[in-house]
């Protein structure tokens, strides 16, 4: 039966005739008649020695090296089963008794994108192709750009030709003047090519300041004696001021307090913290315990600091009272202000005065206020939480000046200079730069550590040194 | 009727906070301050800050809500998100070790695009021009930068190849106009379509150290980011107007980085100093010497010479005299001289220059070239010197092009204490009144006659003072006679085109001249005697009629005038123009009064100087008398 499949059934054939019995399979029965003769030839395995059937191999085991590099190998074990699924492979050799069973296929999640590019079948399928196909293209235009070393200069065009955004849209190029520019606007807002328009505050100026302010003709190198004059007086004026602040702040907060000494501050310190504690060794304080020991017991009732606030009525006597002294007051000063008027009709003369000088005054406050609002109009706009500091003026002084340019010193620093201009002009709000603080770290040598000292070796022949040169300086000296 | 509540209309609605901002741009801070800096949206001050706060007194940064909205539809916002995804999945790859996945990103690198800004930013070319101040300075600053934490190379490699581009511009166009050498660097004045353009160089190319506590770099790196786009542009459209290829096509070995310029600053320095000493390719065939067809000054007769018209036509022929300062002159410069600010001047208004081959490359001629007609030196003596040539110190080529004219060498020679170096940027010839001192230190011929005068007042002898006086009044009336006629033909020009200062420097050669050529045309005397003897006996001497101006005349045209000016003017313009009078009154008044000042103060002086004199000569004399009185005793 070695033809025979062992799970496959034996097909029933009909022995009706004798033709029918010629189909029946024999070949078993010969084979193993075939085997019976042969045995009987040449005999069987039993009978043999075993040095007759097996010889011993003498020559070293080859074992031939992988050429595969560590990474192959890697790559080609990952695509082995994993090891950890190895327990569930089915290792019986029993058969399933199911012969025919019904794969549960799990649907795969998302989609199968190999497949949506092999064989695209919807539109947007042949939409992504397209686009990956265009980022690909750009893929290796950039890397050829890259490995040939050519920069692309980005300004190859003028860009202050006048351009009309409908030129450039086809369906609106309009030659007839049919199309209206607010319609043309619309339509390119529609289409996906928006027309942005720029609203004019963008271009206002926040201050009236200059944009280059000339140098002081006293920046010179070599400046003339009047104009350098001019800018060190302007100078002296800034620090003046800034002297002048900073003792008014010492003298209003510095100076305003006493000093004491540490001891002093100490000891008052001290005092204030223990103000109320009762010391051990006072023999007053004791008594005045004592004292208030013996009342407590005694006075058992509540007691506060403040009265208890009582409710207290008035009575109706009281109140019509009061509101007949309202009245009467109420009289009184229609009365006064009656006479008042009337008063005032003689003083009509210095009244007109007074208005007439309140007007002035308020006709000069008008004005000030006219003038401190033109002058803010140059200063930079408060736009951050810091105010903006006008930065030093750059001068050299007198002993600077070297009248020549090889040997000019060169003051200011040119980008906090420009730094503190787009500040001065409102482009950028005044900051403080926070630097983050370093934790500190207590270093220390370790104690396996030596300080290389100086050697007796190196002590002498610094000495000698020393000695030799002040021989020689002595020599030069006399000669 | 609803009931409105606070902070839903008004100031409150007008501004948003930055923070506010930020969320509705879904942006980062860092993304933010790059937007607005690159789009030129600023921060405001509100007229009510309590009330633009929704109520809170703190001071917070601000901007208009319009600004914002913007913004909103910028399409760089897009890029700056993509550099956050690029950013995040970037960092996963070489996380991860996916290298093959990260180099296809970096290649894909989102760039940012920023043509549309510039035109949106600057409507118009002259826009752009208008603020090209910051730009400059700004990029010549950056190109002088190593390769920092928050600068990169590219970016300081960029500024320096488009500053030099554009100095190839101003020397080409002929643009300069004013230079200054302050303590601060150099500052230079173009002017580029009527603009005025001025930036500053700093002194010493090499990179000097910046503080990281005054200055936040990454916001000065993105205002660069910006203006060299800016400037590019505007390079592009100026080399275009000028029939010039852009970019310019510069030698190989120029402005590259190689080992060589990254070890040395004086290499790296002398390289961008080579690259402005050669010319610019043309695409047309015109000759670089053709002068481009200036504005007509004589179509704008029609106003007679009113005092705007005859300044700005001076002005005209001062720039174009200026345009052509040093051309024909060739120029050595010494080695401890800065050369870089003296090629572009030089090269600007015409001159040629050249340095010494071996320190330097680029050099165009050698130091024995006879034809050198200047040698810039810094130092107080030099041991061989040409004959053939001028030793001047730097100052000359800045002050020259400041007067707009070649001054005498004299007082620039070398070892010379120069005179001071006086600022462009005041206008000399302003219509207030002016000390004379001043006057002197933009005259130099004014100097010598003040300085001359007074050491003659000084030395003369009492006794003959008032001849003296009356001849130093004569003298002063010739001068001011002869400075009339100067300035008359300064005002004109010189009929034939010869140039006036060259004129002054060089009288004593003239003299010379024309000794010789009388001596040449000695044969032609006799000729000449005979027709000179027939022309004198003709000749005769009549009484000069005095030309009588009848000031009533001159007055009552003058009023008349002004009545029919002011009748000119607009309705809408009538205050405006009563303004401009009232000013001018009040500036001549003022000009009038210092000057009357300065004018007593003088004679008082001069009075005191006499008194003194006088009484001193009594004084002697009472001596002398008495010393006669006691020989006599």
């Amino acid at each position: 039966m070695a033809a025979q499949e062992p799970g496959m059934k034996k097909k029933r054939i009909s022995k009706k005739n004798k033709s029918a019995w010629r189909k029946t399979d024999i070949q078993d029965v010969e084979q193993f008649l075939e085997d019976q003769r042969q045995e009987e030839r040449i005999g069987t395995f039993t009978d043999k020695q075993n040095e007759d059937l097996f010889v011993v191999d003498a020559s070293p085991l080859k074992t031939v090296p992988s050429q595969l590099s560590v990474k192959k190998k890697r790559k080609l074990n990952a695509l082995k089963p994993m090891r950890s699924h190895q327990a569930l492979e089915n290792t019986s050799k029993v058969q399933d008794p199911i012969v025919k069973r019904n794969h549960v296929r799990q649907k795969k999640n998302g989609r199968n994108i190999e497949l949506e590019v092999r064989n695209p079948t919807k539109a947007r399928h042949r939409q992504a192709n397209s686009d990956r196909g265009l980022y690909y293209e750009k893929l290796d235009q950039r890397l050829t750009a890259r490995e040939s070393g050519k920069k692309d200069n980005k300004v190859d065009k003028d860009i202050w030709q006048e351009v009309d955004f409908r030129d450039k849209i086809p369906g609106l190029k309009d030659e007839k003047g049919w199309i209206s520019r607010d319609l043309a606007v619309h339509i390119a807002g529609n289409i996906g090519r928006k027309v942005v328009k720029t609203h004019a505050s963008l271009h206002h100026k926040t201050t009236k300041a200059k944009k280059f302010e000339a140098p002081h003709p006293g920046m010179s190198y070599n400046p003339s004696l009047k104009a350098h004059q001019e800018l060190l007086a302007q100078v002296v004026d800034r620090e003046e001021g800034i002297i002048k602040k900073e003792q008014h702040l010492k003298r209003v907060t510095t100076s305003m307090f006493s000093k004491v000494t540490p001891e002093e501050r100490d000891r008052r310190r001290l005092n204030e913290m223990s103000e109320g504690i009762k010391e051990e060794g006072e023999p007053a304080s004791a008594s005045e315990d004592e004292e208030g020991a013996e009342q407590k017991p005694a006075d058992n009732s509540y007691s506060t600091v403040n009265a208890p606030v009582e409710n207290k009525k008035k009575s109706k006597q009281s109140r019509n009272k009061e509101l007949k002294q309202k009245e009467l007051q109420r009289l009184h000063e229609a009365k006064k202000a009656l006479k008042k008027q009337t008063a005032d009709l003689i003083r009509i003369k210095s009244i007109r005065a007074e208005v007439k000088e309140e007007a002035e005054e308020l006709n000069e406050v008008k004005k000030r206020r006219k003038a401190k609002a033109e002058r803010k109009k140059f200063e930079p706009k408060r736009l951050g939480r810091h105010k903006f500091v006008e930065p030093d003026v750059d001068v050299n002084m007198p002993e600077d000046l070297a009248g020549n340019l090889r040997n000019v010193k060169p003051e200011s620093n040119l980008l906090t200079d420009r730094f503190k201009l787009l500040q001065k002009r409102n482009i950028l709000p005044t900051t403080v730069a926070v630097t983050r603080k370093r934790s500190k770290v207590k270093r220390f040598p370790r104690n396996s550590h030596k300080e290389a000292g100086v050697s007796f070796q190196d002590l002498r022949a610094q000495r000698k040194a020393a000695a030799a040169a002040s021989k020689a300086n002595n020599d030069t000296i006399k000669i | 009727m609803r009931r409105p509540k606070k902070y839903e209309a008004g100031e409150a609605t007008q501004y948003i906070s930055r923070r506010a901002a930020l969320r509705k741009l879904q942006l980062s801070l860092n993304d933010f301050r790059r937007l607005c800096i690159l789009k030129g949206v600023y921060p405001r001050e509100p007229k009510h800050r309590r009330r633009a706060q929704k109520g809170s007194s703190d001071i917070k940064i601000l901007y208009h809500a319009k600004d914002i909205r913007f913004l909103l539809h910028e399409p760089i916002v897009w890029t700056l998100r993509d550099y956050k995804i690029f950013a995040k999945k970037s960092g996963r790859d070489r996380a991860i070790k996916d290298f093959r996945n990260l180099k296809r990103r970096l290649a894909m690198f989102p760039e940012i695009k920023l043509d549309h800004i510039v035109k949106e930013r600057y409507p118009t070319f002259i826009d752009a021009l208008k603020d090209l101040d910051d730009c400059l300075t700004l990029l010549f600053l950056f190109s002088t930068f190593p390769s920092l934490h928050l600068i990169p190379r590219e970016q300081s490699n960029l500024c320096r190849r488009l500053t030099i581009e554009f100095l190839h511009y101003v020397i080409a166009s002929k643009s300069l106009r004013k230079v200054f050498i302050s303590i601060k660097g150099y500052y230079f004045q173009a002017e580029i379509k009527g603009q005025k353009v001025t930036w500053i160089v700093p002194h010493y190319y090499p990179f000097k150290p910046q503080s990281r506590q005054e200055v936040d770099f990454k916001v000065m790196s993105i205002f660069v980011e910006f203006y060299t786009i800016m400037l590019g542009f505007t390079n592009f459209r100026l080399y275009h107007g000028l029939n010039l290829a852009y970019p310019p096509q510069f030698p190989s070995n120029m402005l590259q980085d190689n080992a060589d310029t990254l070890k040395d600053e004086s290499s790296f320095v002398s390289d961008r100093i080579t690259a402005l000493n050669f010319e610019l390719l043309r695409t047309d065939k015109v000759q670089e010497d053709e002068e481009e067809p200036d504005i007509d000054m004589e179509l704008l007769e029609q106003d007679g010479d009113s005092k705007r018209i005859i300044k700005m036509k001076q002005e005209a022929q001062e720039v174009s005299r200026l345009r052509t300062l040093f051309k024909g002159l060739k120029f050595f410069i010494n080695r401890e001289v800065p050369r870089e600010p003296l090629v572009i001047i030089i090269r600007s208004f015409g001159g040629k220059v050249s340095w010494d081959s071996s320190v330097f490359s680029g050099a165009t001629y050698d130091e024995s070239d006879e034809t050198i007609t200047h040698q810039i030196v810094d130092r107080p003596s030099l041991s061989t010197q040409y004959i053939s040539r001028d030793y001047i110190q730097p100052q000359w080529i800045f002050d020259c092009v400041n007067q707009r004219q070649l001054l005498p060498t004299n007082k620039y020679f070398l070892g010379e204490p120069l005179p001071p170096h006086l600022s462009p940027f005041v206008d000399a010839k302003r219509d207030t009144y002016i000390p004379p001192e001043e006057k002197a230190l933009h005259d130099p011929s004014l100097i010598e006659t003040h300085a001359q005068s007074e050491d003659e007042s000084e030395d003369d002898a009492a006794a003959e003072e008032e001849d003296t006086v009356e001849q130093e009044l004569l003298d002063a009336q010739l001068q001011r006679a002869y400075q009339q006629e100067t300035a008359e033909y300064k005002k004109y020009g010189g009929a034939d085109g010869v140039n006036e200062d060259e004129e002054d420097s060089d009288e004593e050669d003239f003299d010379g001249e024309e000794q010789e050529s009388d001596d040449d045309d000695e044969e032609e005397l006799d000729e000449k005697e005979k027709r000179l003897l027939e022309e004198k006996q003709k000749m005769s001497v009549q009484s000069g009629k005095v030309h009588k101006v009848n000031k009533r005349q001159v007055h009552k045209a003058e009023v008349d005038e002004h009545r029919l000016q002011a009748r000119m003017v607009k309705p809408r313009h009538r205050n405006l123009f009563r303004k401009l009078i009232r000013e001018k009154q009040a500036k001549e008044k003022e000009e009038w009064l210092l000057r009357k000042k300065r004018r007593t103060i003088e004679t008082d002086a001069k009075e005191a100087k006499k008194l003194a004199k006088r009484e001193a000569r009594k004084a002697a004399a009472a001596a002398a008398a008495a010393a006669a009185q006691l020989g006599a005793k």
